[in-house]
């Protein structure tokens, strides 16, 4: 047992969830206390549905477990009358899965027209990724059939699905890349995908599946039983994209289709341009400082290996550290990041997490929602790399991570998160550059730094945020430094004296936070108690900073 | 249309959620506390998807998570818990709240709860399991758990004690309130801190101020012997005239507010003019349901039918009784109420925050009801937040192009749709 309090992952219900609301007459039963209903919510407000989510909850109630009741078949003859469903995919939830009921049985005493599902998820040892990915993989078991190849070379893309991180964007840009090769599209799923359509999947010349959580087994699967080549790679970032083209060209090549390369401005949106402005964005003398930005990755395995690669080998940067929460890739992202990082952080506990940014201070965060709320406490740049997906996340706009787009919406994410170049330099040079603003104010900027999303937060006007901003900007000696705020082992924490608290005053307010926090980390491996200007002046050239 | 308001009780296949949610803003009212769940990964996921886009600081909520090596003991030990607890959150009450997986473990929440109180800092079990309790519910099982601390107060102690957590300025407006009509107020319950609950005796008269609250006013009935005052819940000009006439009579006071209650319905006339005649479906999941459809009856809105988790005849009787000639449904099943919008065609549908988009997605307006558990909609101050909550919806939705009601609109906004509105009517 421990302490929880956020979570990267959802639960095996609401991954199953996922896959419902993905697929067109596919329908999700949860057998479950209604209290379990709550996944419907993320699906309506955060994918806005225009329909009801794919899933209904057949409520299990206090009375229904004294009485031994079993509203499953009822409510199976209901949804089959209501949705009409080709699919229902039964589900049990965390407390039903210890009454050991035979749902099975239940589900034959429906009598139903539809196919149903019994899909045994034991929540306890799976969560979100491995019920989603498990349930799609068995359904691609379920229903391909062998069947010849489409007259001409088509493809499969399979992973994009209901609540994946900008999985629509991403969707349209391998669309996009996929239709300048000159090749058509077989199947996607389990986005869209109806019951039908993975009977046809095998039809396909070649499957593309990107994502390591979703698609990945499915498509290895097509490859064993039905011969259909696999190509997993993540096209993030500009050169692994040109080398994704090559080797989807090589591929079809073997299965014996000569896809024409078309000039590399066909790629581009109007056709007639660079496919990306990373290549020449990244030698322009305003990237030169980011060379001395370090960057802190951490997230789902997918998103972690491209955007530690594409912050390294395409923008420059010094990368500081990553890590991710998806534990059965560990050994994948620790062999893709060789060289990159020598020290991968394994967890799915987010106050571990915290603690290793609090430790970095690195420029750059780039995280999940939770890494944000962590870089605001420590007043971190921080961009969302990778899901849990939050509302900002789901944005009206055409905003990829996949592709040559991706590519120059990373950047663009990169540069306007960071504190820039040039200005950087005046702010060394002259302290506030004119920007410090008055101390009663300070808190307010320092916590929301122009950031790659406006927070959502700030919509609700509750008690929390003004809380949120004191402990973040806490100028006083008693109010210790914010690594206090988390489960930090740490030890006696430093006092500033009031001739070294002057001096950090001169320190440019965006960076207090940070110089602050480096000073006291110094002193504390020092054993200084009291920070005065001497020990400020010793961490300041020790530290460079 | 029944001629008395009748519930009919359904099979509960409805969109709801867990009483675990009341936490939101429970620990917010309460600052000393904190908030521990007993639960699985389940609890945890939904308090970081329902309230998670409302919280970035340290949250005092958390849960204590039952890992599948913990199912086989009957008594958690969550003592290290408690004690990081204190120690990272220095609380001066924990509230120890089951969820569906102990409960069907068997765990005894009283005897765990008592091994780590402490008369410092008790640690208090609170029932708000999703099994049998639904959102709003669960406030109720918290003040319950408060009702120890509440210091007695002597028989001749003739004061009011308001039942409910509302916000500082509610709370303000309330006082005042008393104050102007000569009733003496001994408090609030919940008040904002641990320390400050107000004393309760036989002289008390509990006022509840939010309709969910029918355990804690038994109890304190029960226990304390106060009186629990029987009226209507102080929302809209109605309901507030009818509540202050009625306590004023518990103090032996007969005072007549209708001129003050014509005078608030003529600041909103503007928006009544504009209810009047429309027809409005609650199918919403907050237990607020039964005053806010009484107010829109007094308003002139045609209330087609008013679905809401639970009733309770003693603790609603005032509500029922104005409700008279309403269609009422107690844990309504859901795909009978889809085929009874699609019959009766409501202008407005206060939905949960579940179903509200979809039922916008099927050429509805519809808006959350569950705003109506954060919006200070209490007294003569909240009834115009309380009416234009209602117009807004209405005003905005005529206010669009209707160009953007088109299917084409929606195509692509939902992988398993494949686009545009599916009629009810169908």
């Amino acid at each position: 047992m421990r302490l929880a309090y956020w979570m990267y992952e959802g639960t095996a219900h609401h991954g199953v969830g996922r896959i419902a609301n993905s697929m067109r007459n596919v329908h999700a039963v949860f057998h479950a206390p209604q209290g379990d209903d709550y996944v419907n919510a993320i699906f309506a407000m955060l994918d806005r549905t225009p329909n009801f989510p794919a899933m209904t909850t057949s409520v299990v109630s206090g009375t229904d477990l004294a009485r031994g009741t079993i509203r499953l078949p009822d409510t199976l003859r209901q949804v089959e009358e209501r949705v009409h469903p080709d699919l229902i995919v039964v589900v049990a939830s965390c407390s039903t899965i210890l009454l050991q009921e035979n749902l099975e049985i239940a589900a034959q005493h429906a009598g139903l027209q539809c196919d149903v599902m019994v899909y045994d998820a034991n929540p306890y040892r799976m969560q979100e990724i491995v019920a989603a990915e498990s349930l799609f993989t068995d359904l691609v078991k379920r229903y391909a059939q062998p069947q010849p190849r489409t007259e001409r070379p088509t493809v499969n893309i399979l992973g994009p699905a209901s609540l994946g991180f900008h999985a629509r964007h991403d969707l349209i840009s391998l669309r996009r890349m996929l239709k300048t090769l000159g090749l058509e599209i077989n199947v996607v799923a389990p986005w869209g995908a109806s019951i039908a359509d993975l009977r046809r999947l095998p039809a396909a010349w070649l499957t593309i599946a990107p994502y390591r959580e979703l698609g990945l087994r499915a498509a290895t699967y097509l490859e064993e039983q039905f011969g259909v080549p696999a190509l997993l790679d993540a096209p993030i970032g500009v050169q692994p994209t040109l080398r994704w083209i090559e080797r989807l060209r090589e591929l079809l090549a073997q299965a014996g289709a000569e896809i024409p390369m078309p000039p590399l401005t066909a790629f581009s949106l109007d056709g007639m341009s660079a496919p990306s402005a990373v290549p020449w964005f990244a030698r322009t003398a305003d990237m030169d400082s980011f060379s001395g930005k370090p960057a802190f990755v951490f997230g789902d395995a997918t998103h972690v290996v491209g955007i530690t690669r594409f912050l390294r080998d395409e923008l420059g940067m010094p990368i500081a550290g990553a890590g991710t929460y998806v534990k059965h890739q560990a050994d994948w992202v620790r062999e893709q990041l060789t060289g990159y990082v020598d020290d991968l952080l394994v967890t799915d506990e987010f106050q571990t997490v915290a603690n290793r940014i609090a430790e970095l201070r690195p420029e750059l965060v780039c995280g999940t929602q939770m890494e944000r709320h962590t870089s605001r406490r420590y007043d971190l740049n921080c961009m969302v790399i990778s899901p849990p997906t939050h509302i900002e996340n789901h944005l009206l706009a055409y905003r990829p991570f996949l592709g040559f787009d991706g590519a120059d919406v990373i950047a663009d994410e990169v540069y306007t998160t960071c504190t820039l170049g040039m200005e950087k330099h005046l702010i060394d040079l002259f302290g506030d550059a004119g920007l410090d603003l008055p101390e009663k104010r300070e808190g307010v900027a320092v916590a929301e730094p122009a950031p790659v999303a406006p927070p959502v937060e700030s919509s609700k006007p509750l008690a929390e945020s003004p809380v949120a901003v004191a402990v973040t900007s806490a100028p006083a000696p008693s109010q210790t430094s914010p690594a206090a705020v988390t489960s930090a082992p740490a030890p006696v924490d430093p006092v500033w004296a009031a001739d070294a608290e002057a001096m950090l005053k001169k320190v440019p307010f965006f960076v207090r936070g940070r110089v602050r926090g480096n000073v006291e980390k110094y002193a504390r491996q020092r054993g200084h108690a009291v920070i005065t200007a001497e020990v400020l002046l010793a961490a300041k050239e020790e530290l460079g900073a | 249309m029944h001629s008395k308001a009748t519930p009919i009780r359904e099979d509960g296949i409805y969109h709801s959620f867990c009483g675990l949610v009341s936490v939101g803003w429970l620990y917010q009212k309460i600052k000393d506390s904190f908030f521990l769940i007993l639960g699985t990964h389940t609890c945890a996921h939904l308090l970081q998807n329902t309230l998670g886009v409302m919280i970035f600081a340290r949250p005092r909520f958390a849960v204590s998570l039952l890992e599948e090596s913990d199912l086989s003991s009957s008594q958690p030990d969550i003592a290290a818990q408690i004690e990081e607890i204190k120690r990272e959150h220095h609380p001066s009450v924990i509230f120890l709240l089951s969820s569906c997986t102990p409960e069907v473990m068997k765990v005894e929440f009283e005897g765990l709860a008592a091994s780590v109180s402490t008369p410092e800092v008790p640690v208090l079990f609170v029932p708000a399991s999703g099994l049998d309790y639904t959102f709003s519910q669960s406030e109720d099982s918290v003040l319950q758990a408060l009702i120890p601390f509440c210091p007695p107060a002597p028989p001749d102690d003739k004061r009011v004690v308001f039942l409910g957590s509302v916000n500082d300025a509610i709370a303000d407006d309330f006082s005042l309130e008393a104050a102007r009509l000569g009733i003496p107020v001994a408090g609030f319950l919940p008040a904002s801190h641990f320390t400050e609950l107000p004393p309760i005796g036989p002289g008390t008269v509990i006022a509840p101020l939010q309709p969910y609250l029918h355990k804690t006013a038994t109890q304190l009935r029960n226990e304390r012997g106060c009186t629990v005052l029987s009226s209507l819940f102080p929302f809209g000009p109605d309901g507030t005239r009818r509540f202050w006439e009625d306590l004023a009579a518990q103090f032996g006071m007969r005072v007549d507010l209708s001129d003050r209650e014509a005078a608030a319905w003529e600041r909103i006339k503007h928006h009544t003019d504009l209810l009047r005649g429309k027809k409005v479906f609650f199918a919403s999941d907050t237990l607020m349901e039964l005053p806010l459809a009484r107010f829109l009856k007094a308003c002139g809105a045609e209330v087609v039918e008013c679905s809401t988790p639970y009733i309770n005849r003693r603790f609603h009787a005032a509500e029922l009784a104005a409700l008279e000639g309403v269609r009422l449904v107690e844990q309504a099943n859901f795909h009978r109420q889809l085929r009874t919008i699609a019959e009766t065609k409501p202008d407005l549908i206060i939905s949960n925050i579940i179903t509200t988009n979809p039922l916008v997605g099927q050429g509805t307006v519809a808006k959350w009801g569950t705003e109506y558990c954060f919006l200070p909609i209490h007294g003569w101050a909240g009834v115009n937040n309380l009416v234009t909550s209602f117009t807004r919806a209405l005003q905005r939705h005529a206010q669009l192009d209707p160009l953007g009601s088109d299917p084409i609109w929606l195509t692509g906004m939902m992988p398993s749709s494949a686009g545009g509105v599916i009629s009810l009517q169908s």
